[in-house]
């Protein structure tokens, strides 16, 4: 409930802020347990925000989608980076069929840019007004990493 | 065909190949609407008619929906490894299968169009619209016979198709297509059409069996296209 009600941390995420306790039962029950992949971030044993990771559909399970999002007082403390490099290592392992792991970080957000550089991702480029956040288009940068290892083009 | 909605009258001349004696007679004959509304149906038909002559003639390009009649002209690229060479899918060996795969797929797809040279088509053009936190864009397709390629028909039609679809959808504010790092010809029709190229996408899909690099090019609805 800390991250998922507060603003500052929903502020790039599709779902806005949770209201109520009900709320974020439902969302655990109906979309985090069930998931294919979703992970507590965990500082001394206790949850500060979560990780997930999205495989593709059919002929696109090599690629898969990550998000991630942080309780604001565990921001600047290099958490979500750990996080994000534990993750790919879990999944790269967890399926070995995996070739490409994915995120976008909205231009507005030049932190989570940096979680993704620090963390091995390589910027692919600027993808203007690609999703629809808060009932706006955003422009956002689509980051990769590849299972085979970093290729420069 | 018994109608007295113009709208349908339209859609009608559109996909027919028809002469002005046949637009007298059919709405004669066929058509039971009061005698304005015929006159602006005939009016409606007849300006059609006149601006895909003039096309043929020039052997301009021309969207329109497609019709099971078309499969045969469908089939001459469905058909080619040349034209399917960067598709996902493999060239249709069975007429059958396109027929089902138009009855199914194109026929009812909210924007599939054919590209026509002289009123015939040549080649085809979608775009596969999102929904929910995608509804925002859209991701455009297309494909040519190969003897039609070089001459500039596929740019046309890309022009064409963008200007169309972010006039008929609502709340599309990005029109993006995705092409293999190796398909230099499909790459260029989308820079003289005015899409930005964004980046490469690395082993983003697979194709063939082989995963495959992917430049994303993008249009926005705010964007002057390149005339």
């Amino acid at each position: 409930m800390t991250w998922a009600s507060d603003p500052r941390v929903t502020r790039f995420q599709r779902r806005g802020p949770c209201t109520s306790e009900e709320d974020a039962r439902r969302y655990l029950a109906d979309h985090v347990l069930p998931h294919p992949w979703y992970r507590a971030i965990c500082v001394d044993g206790r949850p500060v925000g979560s990780i997930n990771a999205k495989p593709g559909q059919g002929e696109e399970r090599f690629k898969a989608s990550i998000a991630y999002r942080l309780a604001y007082q565990h921001w600047g403390r290099g958490i979500a980076t750990a996080a994000l490099r534990a993750a790919v290592s879990s999944l790269l392992e967890e399926w070995p069929h995996l070739e490409r792991l994915e995120a976008i970080a909205e231009v507005e957000n030049p932190a989570s840019q940096r979680v993704l550089e620090k963390a091995g991702f390589l910027r692919e480029g600027l993808l203007r007004k690609y999703v629809m956040l808060h009932g706006k288009s955003r422009d956002v940068v689509m980051y990769s990493l590849l299972a085979a290892g970093p290729k420069l083009r | 065909m018994e109608t007295s909605d113009p709208a349908a009258i339209r859609r009608f001349f559109q996909r027919a190949e028809v002469t002005d004696i046949d637009v007298c007679r059919v709405l004669n004959s066929i058509l039971r609407v009061k005698s304005q509304q015929r006159q602006e149906a005939r009016a409606s038909c007849c300006s059609i008619i006149k601006a895909k002559k003039m096309a043929e003639e020039r052997r301009e390009i021309t969207l329109r929906r497609f019709d099971l009649s078309d499969l045969d002209d469908y089939m001459v690229w469905a058909s080619d490894d040349r034209v399917t060479a960067f598709c996902r899918w493999d060239s249709y060996t069975d007429k059958e299968d396109l027929r089902r795969y138009m009855r199914e797929t194109v026929l009812p797809h909210p924007w599939f169009r054919a590209v026509c040279l002289g009123g015939r088509p040549i080649g085809a053009v979608s775009v596969e619209l999102g929904a929910g936190c995608d509804r925002c864009k859209g991701e455009l397709g297309y494909a040519l016979a190969a003897a039609h390629w070089g001459r500039g028909h596929a740019t046309a039609a890309v022009k064409m198709a963008v200007r169309s679809v972010f006039r008929e959808v609502e709340g599309l504010e990005r029109v993006e297509a995705l092409v293999d790092v190796d398909n230099k010809a499909s790459q260029r029709v989308l820079e003289k059409a005015g899409f930005a190229r964004e980046g490469v996408l690395r082993k983003s899909t697979v194709l063939k069996g082989r995963t495959r690099d992917l430049v994303m090019f993008s249009l926005i609805s705010t964007d002057a296209l390149v005339d």
